[in-house]
């Protein structure tokens, strides 16, 4: 599950899973869903892309943000929507993943993720982290 | 809710007794007004974690348009000192060297007439804004190279871009020295090199604009702003290189910052000595970005002249001269009081007074020229710099108006297409691909640029010489 929160000039991401893993798939969703809503028509096509994405971090907190950042850059310079994992290997404070997603026209919407209030926690269960995206 | 202490009639102050972890006090140019928009965010909370910072100086200061922002609040500065007091990307913010550029024409409003709106179109034409728009200078890697090094100069020597006059009158020439291609990332390199000459998009804007009132006399002569002229104001900045530039020194210097003795009250903070290899490889690649934003902002001019010339003919264009350029996101070394300190302004313009030897010649008895952009559909502000500065604020003033409410609150109260009917209806002709992005820099979301500029006036820090009333806005 996950949340926007928005500030004066910030969006402020709430994630929320059963696990870890399930924080990067959530955080993908997320991703996508704010991308799609702005996504124009034009250029955008259909058919599935993939996309390779590793990254490597001190914790898993920062790791989460990494992460974001790589789909966020490749929105930026491919116009990728990113729509689901196909694969994700987190082990340690690495991770590699295969990415589907699709084309479409994207404003440079993510100029950065953010390490300001990033966090990831184990609460009741529950697996919650949240992250700062300078949009 | 934090205690502030009125120093004077413009000045609060958090004392650095507030927290123990502060090394110096936490002070806000404001007025009670101000200050209630102000303590609805986490702004004043951000700016003691500034005065936390090691080597920090005098105190933590904010600007009245000051706004949530992450690590320094927007409308923060603070100066630090050399060799162990830290440099903070996060003080700099991720669009490095967003800033402003005024050019003025040789026509008036009224001579404009009803070529306004071609005029409009014809630059939303030419000027790359929002989703999809490729750059309109292509550069290849030698050429990025010298653009980094050389900035808005390096351009006109290889492109034909802009001219000496708008190089002459430049913050600091356009170009700040000790920048170095080889700090700068090469994905950063990859997001800058589609995007040299576009505006972006958020609160950057092309606006076309008249000066509706002239309220000092000299200085506006010495700037060359005639009552009812046709002025353009440019804001824009670094584009995806910048922001890359501060992801990356952000994410290396947190993960050294323990092994400097460090302890921050947010990772935004991320700094290191201003000695350490990562600060020194930090401004080279930070001064690569500035120059590139002020190249970006060069050729965006360049388009905008082609536009004039197109609509309104080749003399039109050649007497569109560049009034000046400022940068409101950047660290610099300057000297006060004796020593060089690194001044960082995230949100903050420099305002250099009279006499100032950084100030081109035919403006140094004004005092340098500082833009200050209304929210859209609202006035745009040209101060001069005033020796307030130099006392009280590390020679800086404001920036802008400063958000006061989210991009979705904004959006909820008012739709994109009944704002551009309603900006259309004040005589504001709108260029802007997206009604969802109009919704969200509605005017109603930003503080009253007035009162920030009253404020800073009151506080000597700069003086209004006159008031821009926007005609035109290009926005992605």
């Amino acid at each position: 599950m996950y949340r926007w929160v928005e500030h004066t000039g910030e969006l402020e991401l709430e994630l929320e899973a059963r696990s870890e893993r399930g924080l990067f798939q959530e955080a993908l969703a997320a991703l996508g869903g704010l991308l799609s809503e702005r996504a124009g028509d034009e250029g955008a096509d259909a058919s599935s892309v993939l996309h390779q994405v590793s990254a490597s971090a001190p914790d898993r907190a920062t790791l989460l943000a990494e992460w974001l950042s790589e789909l966020a850059y490749l929105a930026e310079s491919a116009g990728f929507v990113p729509d689901r994992v196909e694969r994700l290997e987190v082990s340690g404070n690495a991770l590699d993943a295969t990415v589907v997603g699709h084309r479409a026209s994207l404003p440079h919407l993510v100029k950065a993720v953010t390490y300001h209030r990033l966090g990831m926690w184990d609460e009741d269960e529950t697996w919650r982290a949240r992250v700062i995206l300078d949009v | 809710m934090t205690e502030l202490r009125q120093l004077d009639e413009t000045l609060w102050e958090i004392p650095a007794s507030d927290r123990p972890d502060m090394r110096v006090p936490a002070r806000v140019f404001a007025d009670p007004e101000l200050l209630d928009a102000i303590r609805t965010d986490r702004s004043l909370e951000q700016l003691q974690n500034v005065a936390t910072l090691p080597g920090v100086i005098g105190a933590a200061l904010a600007m009245p348009d000051i706004h949530q922002g992450y690590g320094f609040p927007v409308g923060g500065l603070a100066a630090t000192e050399p060799p162990d007091g830290v440099v903070s990307p996060g003080g700099v913010g991720y669009d490095i060297n967003c800033g402003v550029r005024l050019l003025a024409t040789a026509i008036t409003a009224d001579e404009l007439g009803d070529r306004k709106e071609t005029l409009v179109h014809e630059i939303a034409r030419l000027v790359p804004a929002g989703a999809g728009r490729e750059a309109a200078v292509k550069l290849n890697g030698t050429e990025l190279d010298r653009v980094l090094r050389g900035g808005p100069a390096a351009l006109l020597e290889l492109r034909g871009i802009g001219t000496d006059d708008d190089v002459e009158h430049t913050e600091s020439g356009g170009r700040l020295d000790g920048a170095d291609p080889d700090t700068v990332s090469p994905r950063a390199r990859q997001r800058g090199s589609g995007q040299l000459g576009t505006v972006g998009s958020g609160n950057h804007f092309v606006e076309l604009q008249r000066v509706a009132r002239v309220l000092d006399e000299p200085c506006a002569q010495s700037y060359g702003l005639e009552p009812d002229a046709v002025t353009v104001l440019i804001h824009s900045g670094s584009r995806g290189l910048g922001h890359q530039v501060c992801t990356d020194y952000v994410k290396r210097m947190d993960a050294n910052v323990a092994r400097h003795g460090i302890e921050l009250p947010d990772r935004q903070l991320a700094c290191a000595p201003l000695s350490a290899p990562e600060s020194q490889d930090y401004l080279g690649a930070m001064a690569a970005a500035a120059n590139f934003a002020w190249a970006n902002r060069a050729a965006i001019a360049h388009s905008v002249r082609k536009a004039i010339r197109t609509v309104l003919g080749t003399e039109a264009a050649a007497s569109t001269r560049q009034v000046y350029d400022v940068a409101h996101n950047v660290a610099k070394l300057e000297p006060y009081g004796g020593r060089e300190l690194c001044v960082h302004r995230k949100g903050a313009t420099r305002a250099f007074p009279p006499g100032h030897d950084e100030i081109p010649p035919d403006y140094r008895e004004a005092g340098q020229p500082v833009f200050i952009p209304g929210s859209m559909g609202t006035s745009s502000f040209v101060l001069a710099g005033r020796q307030g500065s130099m006392q009280r604020s590390f020679g800086s003033t404001c920036h802008g108006a400063g958000r006061r409410m989210s991009r979705t609150g904004a959006r909820k109260r008012v739709q994109g297409a009944e704002l551009r009917r309603q900006l259309e209806a004040d005589g504001i002709t709108v260029r802007c691909s997206s009604n969802r992005g109009l919704a969200e820099e509605a005017p109603f979301a930003y503080k009253d640029v007035e009162s920030v500029v009253e404020i800073v006036e009151r506080a000597g820090l700069a003086r209004r010489v006159a008031q821009l009333r926007p005609i035109g806005v290009v926005k992605g």
